[in-house]
């Protein structure tokens, strides 16, 4: 039997007069890895916001395992704690070693001792292989070594899904594998995540489902085998035909 | 036109007349120094907390700070001192309460009474605005990005403010604030107005007494100078010390 984590029931929100996201909804059992993908300003990123409210949707509902984070009576902080998020551009807390990015959450919001933080911290760093660098600071370490740091940082919170809001777009090309590649390692150690991502291989690899928004709906969802060979929809055939011609043949060039 | 000998540039500058006087220019830098420092660190908390007031605080308490800040900067600090310091005798209170210490020299002085304190506090709720907004540029200057980060690991404002945002701003406003640290000191002349026995009435005096005003001025001039390079110094040892590294 499968259990939902993350439920998203009819979802609407809009900026001023743009909506941005209208009626999205979808469910996301343990373990599994959904990636959606779609043009820009489709409202993917806005979806990732909604899910752990950084951005509060206007109508619709979030739970997080069967509680509702709309819910006026929950304590948003602590059910944001089981939610990990992986930013597009990091944002690493700048004052802070890598350790201390990563160990600041369990120290701080689990209420774990300086020392147990430490080693979790450790862990998580060891997970996204960063252990040798916990002691340089963010702005002395690559993109890619950034980004890995913000997935230990998420890791380190032992969240119940992570969501990763375009985690590679920001990187240079050949920093773009080992993060692509911590990604798949963890979704194969069972982590729940979502993953807005243009990665067709990575999608490839590990989505058990993917979702093609465009203009705040979902459009399609299918398997990636589904997308790769036979999608259905007009836009999705060409969106992923613009993908292609950008990309190159949907094929994972990391070790799967 | 013969060379001036060092004999008779002691003799222009008549520095021996001004000898005299040193004493009370000591005690006069003792009790600008003491203005200073207690008005820098009644500033420096109190324009933390105006800072965060007004960056962070909902409707009614930015308000309140912004409010605060513009009106002590928009009024002369003269005008401010003048009207606090009159306050005890406007509200007919007992003004009569003063600590006298020996100076160094062995001659007992008034080192603070109620004009002293008063001057001393008003110089700090000053400064404390100029200082708020310092803290609050350097505030607004961390990415957002850190704060939704914050946010998603499920900090609360009060931590995200305590662990990430006042570290770095705190870090990032030293070389701007340098400028209140360094302006300071110069401000506290006022308290001459008021009566207060501060290095530059000391100065007014020996000047008075002897009509040596260029050599005491000048005198003066170098104390502040000094004093100044040294907090420069100071505050930039601290800011290499404590700046994050690789930025």
């Amino acid at each position: 039997m499968m259990t939902k984590v993350i439920e998203v029931k009819d979802v609407w929100k809009a900026y001023d007069t743009l909506e941005v996201l209208k009626g999205i909804s979808f469910d996301v059992f343990e373990g599994e890895v959904k990636v959606v993908f779609g043009p820009s300003g489709s409202g993917k990123s806005t979806l990732l916001r909604v899910i752990n409210m950084l951005t509060p949707p206007d109508k619709g509902e979030v739970l997080l395992r069967g509680q509702s984070l709309m819910d006026p009576q929950a304590d948003l902080t602590k059910l944001r704690a089981h939610i990990g998020f992986v930013f597009q551009n990091f944002n690493l807390f700048a004052h802070l070693k890598a350790i201390d990015n990563v160990s600041i959450g369990p120290h701080l919001v689990l209420g774990k001792t300086k020392e147990e933080a430490h080693d979790i911290a450790f862990k998580a760093l060891e997970k996204v292989r960063m252990n040798d660098w916990g002691h340089h600071y963010p702005a002395q370490l690559s993109g890619g070594q950034q980004q890995r740091i913000g997935i230990a940082r998420s890791l380190a919170m032992n969240p119940d899904v992570i969501l990763f809001d375009e985690p590679t777009s920001a990187l240079d090309p050949e920093l773009i594998g080992e993060v692509l590649q911590v990604m798949l390692d963890i979704a194969k150690e069972g982590t729940t995540m979502i993953v807005v991502t243009h990665e067709l291989g990575f999608a490839r690899a590990v989505a058990d489902e993917m979702i093609f928004m465009d203009h705040g709906v979902i459009v399609e969802t299918g398997t990636p085998q589904h997308f790769f060979q036979n999608p259905k929809s007009e836009r999705a055939i060409d969106f992923l035909h613009k993908l292609e011609v950008l990309y190159g043949q949907a094929e994972t060039d990391i070790e799967s | 036109m013969r060379p001036t000998s060092p004999n008779q540039l002691i003799g222009m500058l008549q520095i021996n007349r001004i000898v005299e006087y040193l004493p009370d220019l000591w005690n006069g830098l003792s009790m600008t120094m003491g203005l200073y420092l207690f008005a820098l660190f009644l500033g420096l908390g109190l324009g933390i907390v105006l800072a965060i007031g007004r960056h962070y605080g909902g409707p009614i308490v930015s308000r309140i700070s912004t409010a605060y800040i513009e009106f002590m900067r928009g009024t002369p600090l003269l005008a401010q001192i003048l009207a606090i310091t009159t306050l005890p005798l406007a509200l007919n209170l007992d003004t009569s309460w003063r600590i006298i210490l020996q100076d160094i020299f062995g001659t007992p002085r008034i080192t603070v009474d109620i004009t002293i304190l008063l001057c001393a506090i008003t110089l700090g709720l000053n400064s404390g605005a100029y200082q708020a907004e310092y803290f609050r540029g350097s505030m607004a200057s961390i990415s957002g990005g850190q704060t939704l980060a914050a946010k998603s690991i499920g900090m609360t404002k009060r931590q995200e403010i305590r662990h990430i945002a006042l570290p770095q701003s705190l870090r990032r406003a030293i070389p701007a604030w340098s400028n209140e640290a360094v302006y300071l000191p110069k401000y506290t002349t006022v308290a001459y107005f008021v009566g207060v026995p501060d290095l530059f009435s000391a100065a007014k005096l020996a000047a008075g007494r002897t009509f040596q005003s260029l050599t005491v001025y000048s005198l003066v001039a170098v104390i502040f100078l000094v004093l100044i390079t040294a907090i420069s110094w100071i505050l930039s040892r601290i800011y290499n010390r404590v700046k994050i590294p690789g930025i």
